[in-house]
């Protein structure tokens, strides 16, 4: 599904980010990335989800090469990938169901389906009881929640999450990371960056270890 | 076809929100594309109406010509010749005794008629050639007055011929108004846009995240310029009803001592809706160009 080859990432300023990654990843494979801060995890998820291009080197996502991928294109490609950020990025100018329901406008499904779908995604992430609440108002463990259920509710067969369980406490880490494990059980393709040792140890799964922009152990 | 009505109305509810949510700078926006858009509109107004008070004056240009008193019978036939040449409609010959009935009879001037011992006023022809060009009228004319026994030529028409030329530049003063008055609207709308765009930019950048299409990200901002300036084309029109309200009384006054039952007169249907269709499109544009740069600069330091 996802397959680097030699793939370097220099970001303007010279700082190399990424250097010579080769691997590949299955459909319905569970991965984590682990390293150290600015060992090049970040970079990799926004190589795979088109945020950022190559310098060198082919990236693949479901057979499309990311670095010859028009502009026009990308909005397709990342409809079928879910996103996790460690910082949430959702919108506070509107409650939990109409952040959820985002993707699903963008993608124009009818109003009454894609709010059905995401009251759906939205019991399982257990918020249901704060559908109309607005973001702002939940604690740091529900935003990631919420975040989740927004990378879902479109049903992507590919799952980014970067440092997903950063910023929570053990008990938040363990229920989101259990939801990961539900996902990846029904077939999702994962990949996760993460310090956590826990979480890697409890859900198993390959582990890509970065180390300085070098993927170290890259054995599959 | 189904799921673009649903981006459109998704789209167009979006950009009534936005309006809504902040009525303030709204109206605001709304009165500075109003004024500017009345002036250009003000000024049509005024030469239609203009125009319809020209528009009563004689349709056919005429030129007079006014003989010498008591000329000899030849030249009187000669000058009839003459206004039997194919280049003349139409000649006819008004006696100077016809001519003073017809003064006495007019209403307000029969006392001036009666006071007269002698009648004062010349035999005359009234010709109506075949090119009614300004040039052509000109050229008639002079040569007319040139035949022996003509004391003199009048062009009936010279000062409608004025007020229509004067009229002319009057409209194409209008239209260079209009013009200039339109790169200000579209920079209004522009500039309205453009803040909204920055105050989105979250929303924009998480929206790209997740899949928009540009296309998709700029459309609630198109309609909302297009909006904005639909707002700018209501306030221009009541802008010019109350300056139409104010000038209806003391036009009419003035109408009433010359003697005319003249009446303002309002645009039309189908001028309003011009108005309203153009501010909507010169707002939609205005938005398209400013979403488009702030879409690139917001990629640019994403």
């Amino acid at each position: 599904m996802i397959s680097f080859s030699q793939v370097t990432k220099r970001y303007p300023g010279g700082h190399e980010a990424l250097s010579g990654a080769t691997f590949s990843i299955e459909q319905g494979e569970l991965v984590f990335l682990t390293g150290h801060s600015g060992a090049g995890k970040s970079t990799l998820l926004k190589l795979i989800a088109a945020i950022e291009r190559p310098t060198s080197g082919v990236v693949s996502v479901s057979g499309q090469n990311i670095g010859r991928l028009s502009r026009l294109a990308v909005p397709y490609l990342r409809r079928n990938i879910g996103l996790v950020f460690q910082d949430h990025k959702l919108l506070f100018d509107r409650s939990v169901i109409d952040n959820v329901v985002l993707p699903l406008d963008i993608a124009g499904i009818d109003r009454r389906d894609s709010l059905k779908r995401a009251r759906a995604v939205i019991d399982k992430v257990g918020l249901l009881s704060r559908e109309k609440a607005n973001p702002v108002s939940l604690s740091g463990g529900e935003q990631q929640r919420v975040c989740i259920a927004r990378a879902l509710v479109s049903r992507p067969a590919l799952l980014l999450a970067d440092e997903p369980t950063g910023n929570l406490d053990a008990g938040y880490a363990a229920d989101i990371m259990a939801m990961f494990r539900d996902f990846h059980q029904v077939g999702t393709t994962l990949v996760i960056a993460t310090h956590d040792e826990r979480a890697i140890s409890a859900l198993g799964g390959r582990t890509l270890h970065l180390d300085h922009g070098r993927i170290e152990g890259a054995a599959a | 076809m189904i799921s673009w009505l649903r981006h459109q109305k998704h789209a167009l509810t979006a950009a009534l929100n936005r309006l809504r949510a902040h009525p303030v700078s709204t109206l605001l926006t709304a009165l500075a594309m109003g004024v500017a858009i009345s002036l250009p509109g003000g000024l049509y107004l005024g030469l239609a109406n203009l125009s319809q008070v020209a528009g009563d004056l004689p349709a056919h240009p005429e030129v007079s010509l006014f003989l010498d008193n008591r000329i000899p019978d030849a030249q009187q036939q000669a000058i009839a010749a003459r206004l039997k040449k194919p280049d003349i409609a139409e000649a006819h010959f008004v006696p100077r005794d016809q001519a003073l009935a017809a003064l006495s009879a007019s209403q307000g001037l029969t006392d001036i008629a009666a006071g007269l011992t002698q009648n004062p006023l010349p035999d005359a022809w009234v010709v109506r050639p075949h090119d009614t060009s300004r040039e052509a009228l000109a050229r008639v004319a002079d040569e007319l007055g040139k035949l022996p026994g003509v004391a003199e030529t009048h062009l009936d028409s010279l000062w409608a011929d004025r007020l229509q030329a004067a009229l002319a530049i009057g409209r194409a003063g209008v239209w260079l108004l209009a013009g200039l008055f339109a790169i200000a609207l579209v920079a209004i709308s522009g500039n309205a846009i453009r803040a909204q765009v920055l105050a989105r930019r979250d929303e924009i950048l998480v929206s790209r995240l997740i899949g928009a299409t540009d296309r998709y990200i700029r459309r609630p901002f198109l309609y909302l310029g297009a909006l904005q300036g639909l707002l700018g084309g209501l306030a221009a029109i009541g802008v010019l009803a109350i300056a139409g309200g104010i000038l209806r009384a003391p036009v009419e006054r003035l109408a009433t001592l010359y003697g005319s039952t003249y009446h303002l007169v309002p645009p039309t249907a189908i001028e309003i809706a011009a108005v309203l269709a153009f501010t909507a499109a010169l707002g939609w544009f205005g938005a398209w160009l400013s979403v488009t740069r702030a879409l690139h600069q917001v990629e640019a330091t994403r």
